[in-house]
């Protein structure tokens, strides 16, 4: 199922990258304009998406007529509990990136460190105590590190 | 071809140098030691580090990781029988029954040293061919680097992955990735749909670090794979298994096997100059091949010699193999040569083949890195094997997030831009739906890194000339596009074979 879906999603993307080369400005004095090369990448990309969705529905035809016990609630609750934790930690990482700009990259990487780690691992506190060291030094290293050596300032945020 | 390596010498001897090669080489072995840490994570996280080196200083740290990342796996391999990269499960097959018959150190000891061999021999082979095949190429018009990328693509989609139509897709997304952005020739905004973040492109490196530690990350954290993970550490003990290193006798040992030496190290350079194809192929080929060879091959799978010495000569011997095609054309053929081109790049420095022409002193650098890594990584080996075993494996929860803020500092140093971030968590999650669905990554990467080289050929051949036909009556040209059409036939023929062959 998720196959027949990332193709034909590719086969949306294709189309709106042709749809979308037509309108790039193009200058007389060249055969191939700016549009032209991802117009050839993105017919290609089409097609070939467009064959593989079809050789996906027809395997999924087939494993419909052979097994249909299996409800599609059941395979959506293996799916969530298969994956819980890489959603959860992708969601993290979005809020990560979003308070580094808020709240500056030291307090949120420590943060970030600190709450993934109790999320995937045990939650002792012997292991709060050496995430959270862990996380400190290696924060705090990383950003002296790399404003001393390579001037990089990182976003500071609102508190200092 | 002596030339290029007395200016590399000069380049690399050099206290701060060899430190830095040092460092890189003992940090690629440990990457290639803890399960879930790939070699190509690490390289690509090495980058940043190396932004405010001199470029031959950069260059020669990311070799010290590759160089050490693809000998680190051995350990794993040998003692517990779980190969610790991709690159050594042939490693498993003679290596691990040999240390359980009581023989760890004979086995490790043999191992590093059919590495550090294997890797001198397809040193010499990148060194003699090199500089012809680049010689070649600067007759390459942009018909003929147009069709040799074709080609180039063409090959990684069907080596790798599930199936070539899933790898020809990957490869065709990599190259709309990187028409994101200013056009190369006019430099009008492409394909930004009016989002701010896009305006500027999608950096290479920032897909790379999405797409290899990004979503092998997210993999490592799914239920089934935490569950495996428990497990196997359940019944690991590396640490506290003993064994003596007999460097000595053991290298007697490898150095009577010429043939299996070289004949693997010689597999070995050659796969790992086909694009796509790299060390995981060569590691099973070259022990394959050498069974195939020996006088008894019944001894293979028991703890024999030369089943460690080819397999560990297989997967080393890639390195140089792999580096033919990315210094004498410009064309990585796996994602760490391409970290290695993308860093040429960001000094400012532009691979192709004319790179030996202009700048003998980094290629002949690239080479005696090369060299001094392997002999760094034979001494690391064997002096800190104590060390290595005794790290015990890093705990997932730890290991997660510390490359997770790795990831986002390497990716933020890169353009000193919060925006690039959100591109990161982007390609981390199209990435991790690759893998997921099987679709491979190295012909998604190699494509973002050559798109932009493709339609640049491709815009130069119709400004010279708007006739299309001379892709087909240049002789080098047509030659590429003809084996281009004739992998993809070879590999649907090759799949309809095996499809017959489990059927019957």
């Amino acid at each position: 199922m998720g196959e027949l879906i990332v193709a034909l999603a590719l086969v949306v993307l294709s189309f709106l990258i042709y749809t979308q080369s037509g309108d790039l400005p193009s200058m007389n004095e060249s055969q191939l304009d700016a549009g032209s090369f991802p117009q050839f990448v993105a017919i290609l990309l089409g097609g070939l998406s467009l064959i593989l969705a079809i050789k996906q529905t027809i395997v999924l035809i087939k494993a419909r007529k052979q097994n249909s016990e299996t409800s599609i609630k059941q395979q959506l609750l293996y799916i969530v509990k298969e994956h819980q934790l890489v959603f959860i930690t992708l969601a993290l990482l979005f809020i990560y990136i979003l308070a580094i700009q808020l709240i500056g990259f030291i307090l949120s990487s420590i943060l970030f460190i600190i709450v993934t780690a109790m999320v995937i691992g045990p939650r002792m506190k012997k292991s709060i105590v050496t995430v959270s060291s862990i996380a400190i030094i290696l924060t705090i290293s990383l950003y002296f590190f790399f404003q001393s050596v390579l001037q990089v300032r990182f976003p500071t945020g609102v508190f200092f | 071809m002596f030339d290029l390596l007395f200016l590399g010498f000069g380049e690399i001897l050099n206290l701060k140098i060899l430190l830095v090669i040092f460092i890189g080489v003992v940090v690629g072995v440990i990457a290639g030691l803890i399960p879930g840490f790939t070699v190509a994570m690490a390289i690509v996280l090495t980058l940043p580090l190396t932004f405010g080196m001199e470029p031959v200083t950069g260059i020669a740290a990311m070799i010290g990781v590759f160089v050490g990342g693809m000998s680190g796996g051995l350990i794993s391999a040998a003692l517990l029988g779980i190969p610790g990269t991709p690159s050594s499960v042939a490693t498993t097959f003679d290596a691990y029954p040999m240390a359980k018959k009581g023989q760890p150190g004979k086995a490790l000891s043999i191992g590093i040293w059919a590495s550090f061999l294997s890797s001198i021999v397809s040193l010499f082979i990148l060194v003699t061919i090199a500089p012809q095949v680049s010689q070649f190429a600067l007759k390459f018009g942009p018909w003929e680097m147009f069709a040799l990328i074709c080609l180039a693509l063409t090959i990684i989609a069907s080596v790798t992955g599930d199936s070539i139509i899933k790898g020809l897709i990957a490869g065709l997304f990599g190259l709309l990735i990187s028409t994101v952005g200013a056009d190369p020739i006019m430099g009008f905004a492409r394909f930004t749909f009016d989002l701010d973040v896009l305006r500027a492109g999608i950096p290479f490196l920032v897909v790379l670090i999405g797409m290899f530690a990004i979503s092998r990350l997210m993999q490592s954290l799914e239920k089934s794979q935490l569950e495996k993970d428990r497990l196997e550490r359940l019944n690991e003990d590396a640490s506290e298994m003993k064994f003596t290193l007999k460097p000595f006798q053991s290298l007697k040992k490898v150095i009577s096997k010429p043939m299996t030496l070289i004949g693997s190290s010689v597999i070995g350079s050659i796969i790992g100059a086909i694009p796509g194809a790299g060390g995981s192929i060569a590691n099973i080929v070259a022990y394959d091949q050498a069974k195939k060879w020996s006088k008894e091959p019944k001894k293979f799978g028991t703890g024999c010699e030369e089943g460690v010495v080819a397999s560990e000569a297989g997967n080393n011997s890639t390195v140089g193999g792999d580096l033919i095609p990315t210094v004498a054309l410009g064309i990585p053929g796996s994602a760490v040569t391409a970290v290695l081109l993308s860093a040429l790049m960001v000094h400012g420095i532009t691979p192709g083949p004319l790179l030996i022409v202009d700048e003998p002193n980094i290629v002949g650098g690239i080479f005696v890195a090369f060299f001094i890594a392997s002999l760094a990584m034979l001494f690391t080996q064997f002096a800190g094997m104590r060390v290595f075993v005794k790290i015990t494996q890093v705990p997932t929860h730890i290991l997660v997030p510390i490359i997770l803020v790795l990831c986002v500092v390497g990716t933020f140093v890169l353009n000193n831009r919060t925006t690039d971030l959100y591109i990161l968590l982007a390609m981390g999650i199209i990435g991790y739906l690759f893998t997921k669905y099987k679709y491979a990554l190295a012909p998604a990467i190699i494509g973002v890194i050559l798109g932009p080289i493709a339609e640049l050929n491709l815009r130069r051949a119709f400004m010279t000339d708007p006739d299309w036909t001379l892709f087909l009556s240049r002789p080098i040209s047509l030659t590429f596009l003809v084996l281009t059409v004739l992998s993809i036939l070879f590999t649907i023929w090759q799949t309809i074979n095996a499809k017959k062959k489990a059927q019957a």
